[in-house]
């Protein structure tokens, strides 16, 4: 599933597909002229494979492509980082889920462990009353979670807007997972097997918290400046 | 017709909250306005759009006989007594529950439009089979609310449900607003309402004794002249609707001029 191949490429004439090359084979930057001879006027789509790329070599992609009249659409990639960038500049995202190992000669995919998934999902919109968006993995919600309305992921939760309803993460037992928001006043959190009513007053405006399990209870915390991976 | 048709869905979730009432005030008011208006009575199992409008008794067929071809559009529509830019069709008869599909409601919208410049569909409150019917025609929606949890939470759903179906623009008209309460906190307030929904304000309308009494009357407040408050803010809700930039007005500024407050007194009856 690493290659794209030629056939698929002409059954969408008008969409061209290009496989950057792994980080460990090329730099992709100097990839790019070579591949440009081969590429036609019109819409592109790009797989990033392993690269972490930041808002800035998007753009450097996006301009490179540009000047040559080639419009990119795509962005696919196993990389959570690059697919939050893409997203953040408009452009389609794919995250390619299946756990992508390094060790490259023998390209054998990582039985997905359940109680450890990595993938990233993403929803762009604030979730309404009645509404329940559940994901396999960490999720990642660019909105708001409203009154009445329930998050959950196997993995952590973050959300880049207010928490106002439910949210439960690592939802299949994971105790380490994290909830995290830009403003957390919600109706109800869950971790794991744990439950916590909101709470009552009114945390300060401005503060990013998370929520996480420490000595068997869960308790909020102002948010860490930098996001680790657990 | 050159202008295309406004086909606008009024809803909220919760019932009780001022649906039926701002459809008829406003078709009133886009009707004095000279717009050719169709009010469409979507909650055909308790359906009292007729009775806000005194045209109860006037009601022969419904939209099924049109659409069974057993009347014309004509026969069913009903005109309004002083108002005859304004028709009103009921969609359907309370004793039939179960007739009517979302493929219905498009065809019979599709025929309104030819007639007129505004639909304005009056949506039963719940989001079930009545509700679906009734979106499926809409174009835009308009959804209306009580500073109230429970009608913000209902009118939340609904809002995420409009999205779903690809309805555009909704807008919000907050009903039965006590500028009073809004300010000793007692209410929620304008800004706690759009802050959870995230909607433009269409408008306000203030709670008025006066809605009750023309209800009853079967006249909406939009039809005479009257000066009360919640007829002002019908009026502006329907010249906003136009696209006239109105102010919407601030409930704190709301009753506390001179003018206002002697009003107030004259209204006050004192026995």
């Amino acid at each position: 599933m690493t290659s794209i191949n030629g056939n698929q490429m002409q059954v969408r004439s008008e969409r061209q597909v290009i496989n950057l090359p792994f980080s460990r084979d090329s730099d992709w930057k100097t990839f790019l002229p070579k591949k440009l001879k081969v590429l036609k006027k019109g819409y592109l789509e790009i797989h990033c494979q392993d690269w972490v790329l930041n808002c800035r070599d998007l753009l450097y992609l996006k301009n490179f492509f540009e000047n040559a009249g080639i419009t990119i659409t795509t962005i696919r990639s196993y990389i959570s980082e690059t697919i939050v960038s893409a997203s953040a500049l408009g452009f389609e995202t794919d995250l390619i889920l299946e756990k992508f190992t390094k060790s490259s000669s023998s390209l054998t995919k990582e039985s997905a462990n359940k109680n450890h998934p990595t993938g990233l999902s993403f929803h762009q919109g604030t979730l309404r009353s009645g509404e329940h968006l559940e994901v396999e993995g960490d999720v990642l919600l660019l909105g708001d979670v409203n009154p009445g309305a329930q998050i959950s992921a196997a993995g952590n939760v973050m959300v880049w807007g207010r928490i106002l309803g439910i949210a439960h993460a690592g939802k299949s037992g994971k105790t380490s997972a994290k909830i995290s928001a830009l403003q957390l006043r919600p109706v109800q959190l869950r971790i794991a097997n744990k439950v916590a009513r909101g709470p009552e007053e009114k945390p300060e405006e401005g503060l990013a918290e998370e929520a996480l399990i420490v000595a068997d209870k869960i308790v909020i915390n102002p948010l860490k400046p930098c996001f680790q991976k657990t | 017709m050159a202008k295309e048709t406004r086909i606008i869905l009024i809803c909220s979730g919760k019932g009780g909250v001022g649906k039926t009432t701002l459809t008829a005030n406003l078709g009133i008011a886009l009707a004095r306005q000279g717009v050719p208006t169709a009010v469409l009575d979507a909650d055909f199992g308790l359906r009292n759009l007729d009775l806000l409008l005194g045209l109860e008794n006037r009601i022969v067929y419904t939209a099924q006989e049109v659409l069974e071809e057993n009347c014309r559009l004509d026969q069913a529509l009903v005109k309004h007594k002083q108002e005859p830019n304004l028709a009103l069709l009921p969609a359907g008869n309370p004793r039939m529950l179960d007739w009517l599909k979302p493929d219905d409601m498009k065809r019979i919208v599709s025929m309104l439009s030819e007639l007129f410049e505004y639909v304005l569909i009056d949506c039963p409150a719940g989001v079930e089979d009545g509700f679906k019917n009734a979106v499926a025609a809409a174009k835009e929606a308009i959804v209306v609310t009580n500073p109230e949890i429970s009608a913000v939470r209902d009118a939340d759903r609904v809002i995420g449900l409009l999205n779903t179906q690809g309805i555009k623009p909704v807008q919000l008209v907050l009903n039965r607003v006590r500028p009073k309460m809004m300010a000793t906190q007692e209410m929620l307030s304008v800004e706690d309402v759009t802050d959870i929904l995230a909607l433009p304000l269409l408008g306000l309308v203030l709670e008025d004794e006066q809605v009750i009494v023309s209800t009853n009357r079967g006249e909406p407040l939009t039809l005479s002249s009257s000066n009360s408050p919640a007829a002002r803010c019908y009026s502006n809700v329907a010249q906003r609707l136009q696209g006239d930039d109105i102010p919407i007005i601030d409930p704190s500024k709301e009753g506390s001029g001179m003018r206002d407050k002697l009003k107030r007194l004259m209204q006050t009856k004192i026995f």
